[in-house]
């Protein structure tokens, strides 16, 4: 049995790595880790079934196995089973309202890509760095992100940062001026075209991505971003 | 519904990052007690009560293992003879001061850099306070009486006190008996043994992801923030939550990132450094090496320790 629960996790891992169950879950540099784990895994439990046959059948001794052990194992494996077959599916506005929306230091740009090849995130480390709306407004704006309800504002365009898993998931948005009539379902993950523009939000003047095509993309393969 | 389904993804993301660090830990910790640390090289080390456990934490670096795999291992040196310092050191810091620990506390953490400091220092901090604290008793009333005879079996005669004598000759100095070559398990034990620990472990850290992946996503934001929000609440909470969630040092900072936007810095270091010295499953672990005095009086002592640190931090912090 112990050898059946440790196979499981190993499946877990691998499997997660090589179905790209990963890519939703953690930041792209511990898929590798996570990868060679699953196969350690797979490997360590056949040993223990290699063991537990040559001491069954050998003059050793047996090591029994205590009441809590045994629950740690079903535990495992119902668990093991559970995450096998039910894949994540998380609703990314909920995790961006559960986390204070912060950049850290390393969120300074490194280099300027002209307009219309800044990412969202790039737009958004871009305006923290240098928030001067006049210095962008009537850029063209190529984005696409999932649509983030907020409180008191229009929904903004969002993406989620993950430096380590989804627990940490950070989210950053940008303000967005959606056409008359249209309002966006909250998750729903959007290309938008459209400019940059000025204007007032609670006395003070920001950038506001004006939309003007608007298409439904389907989640992508890589949602979450380093 | 769907924050049912927010929840799990978070409990995998949790879960399957931390794995492989247990795995790592548990194969280091089998690894160290298949090669079987003991001989005489154990009593040679310091006996001075600052160097000793100073020493004994630098072990860590030397035979990495979550909390519940340098038990056996303490236990080991403690009945090789090892000075009493030098292995409640490393019974106490090893699990923060090793390799793996600050690698996943980095993974966890890379944008505060201050807590991969802050997290070993006050580790050691609160090593040398319990070794102190501790020495203060005779070993007949801190070690357990099954450990305490193996103990007495490699230690010379001379420095056993005449009332703690069992054998021998009052008196006599006689030259240390040396003590027997320790075996090496077989590797089909160790194996067995090895995948034990991993099982139960992975049990451990199911129910920590559970529990933290429910306060994050199914608990109402405003209590988080109303309870991580105040200093002292703060780190009452989470040392609480150590305790009570029991997770290995290894994986324990992927539990804390989930809890990290909304609560005080020093009730985050509360909980990465009282966790691998007091919890609920280390409280039975010890039996195997400390009387129930001896672990109340740890419990006691690392709990005032480590509130006065959460709250000096967040003095200079906040």
């Amino acid at each position: 049995m112990r050898a059946l629960a440790l196979a499981l996790w190993g499946a877990v891992l691998l499997g997660s790595t090589l179905s790209g169950r990963l890519d939703l879950l953690l930041n792209g540099v511990f898929h590798p880790l996570v990868g060679l784990s699953g196969v350690a895994l797979l490997v360590f439990a056949g040993l223990v079934l290699k063991a537990d046959r040559d001491l069954a059948m050998g003059p050793g001794r047996r090591l029994s196995t205590p009441r809590a052990t045994q629950l740690a194992l079903g535990l495992s494996i119902a668990v093991a089973l559970l995450v096998l077959a039910i894949p994540p599916n998380p609703s990314f506005s909920d995790l961006a309202a559960n986390r204070p929306a912060e950049l850290g230091e390393e969120a300074e740009l490194s280099f300027v890509l002209p307009p219309a090849q800044r990412t969202l995130t790039d737009w958004v480390r871009l305006l923290r760095s240098q928030p001067d709306p006049s210095l962008y407004a009537g850029d063209p704006v190529r984005i696409s992100g999932f649509v983030w309800p907020q409180d008191n504002d229009q929904p903004q365009l969002a993406r989620l940062l993950v430096r380590c898993c989804l627990a940490d998931a950070t989210p950053v948005g940008l303000p967005m001026r959606w056409p008359a009539g249209q309002k966006p379902r909250a998750d729903q993950w959007l290309a938008v075209q459209g400019t940059m523009a000025m204007e007032e939000h609670n006395g003070q003047t920001r950038s506001v991505v004006v939309a003007e095509q608007i298409r439904p993309i389907p989640r992508p393969r890589r949602p979450l971003e380093p | 519904m769907e924050r049912l389904a927010t929840a799990w993804a978070i409990f995998q993301g949790l879960l399957i990052e931390a794995l492989p660090f247990l795995l790592i830990g548990v194969g280091i910790a089998s690894l160290a007690r298949w090669l079987a640390p003991g001989g005489a090289w154990l009593r040679k080390l310091p006996r001075d009560p600052l160097l000793g456990p100073l020493t004994g934490a630098a072990l860590g670096f030397a035979l990495p293992a979550c909390e519940c795999g340098n038990v056996p291992v303490a236990r080991r040196l403690l009945a090789g003879g090892a000075p009493l310092g030098t292995a409640l050191g490393f019974l106490f810091a090893a699990p923060v001061l090793n390799p793996i620990v600050l690698a996943s506390t980095w993974a966890a953490f890379p944008n505060q850099p201050w807590l991969l400091a802050a997290r070993p220092a006050g580790a050691l901090l609160l090593a040398l306070l319990l070794a102190s604290v501790l020495r203060l008793l005779p070993e007949t009333a801190l070690l357990d009486p099954v450990l305490l005879e193996e103990r007495r079996l490699s230690q010379p005669l001379a420095e056993v006190g005449l009332l703690e004598r069992r054998t021998g000759l009052v008196g006599a100095v006689s030259p240390p008996p040396l003590p027997a070559k320790p075996t090496r398990p077989p590797l089909q034990e160790v194996l067995q043994q090895g995948s034990r620990e991993f099982l139960d472990l992975a049990a451990l850290l199911v129910l920590g992801c559970v529990i933290a992946a429910t306060v994050q996503t199914l608990l109402p934001r405003s209590w988080l923030l109303a309870v991580g929000g105040a200093p002292t609440l703060s780190v009452l909470s989470l040392m609480l939550l150590a305790v009570v969630v029991s997770v290995c040092s290894s994986v324990d900072a992927f539990l804390a990132l989930g809890f990290a936007a909304q609560i005080t810095p020093g009730a985050l270091l509360a909980f990465l450094v009282l966790g691998p010295v007091v919890d609920l499953k280390l409280l039975g672990l010890f039996r195997v090496l400390l009387q129930p005095r001896a672990i109340a009086i740890t419990a006691a002592a690392a709990t005032v320790a480590v509130l006065v640190l959460g709250q000096w931090v967040n003095l200079v912090l906040l």
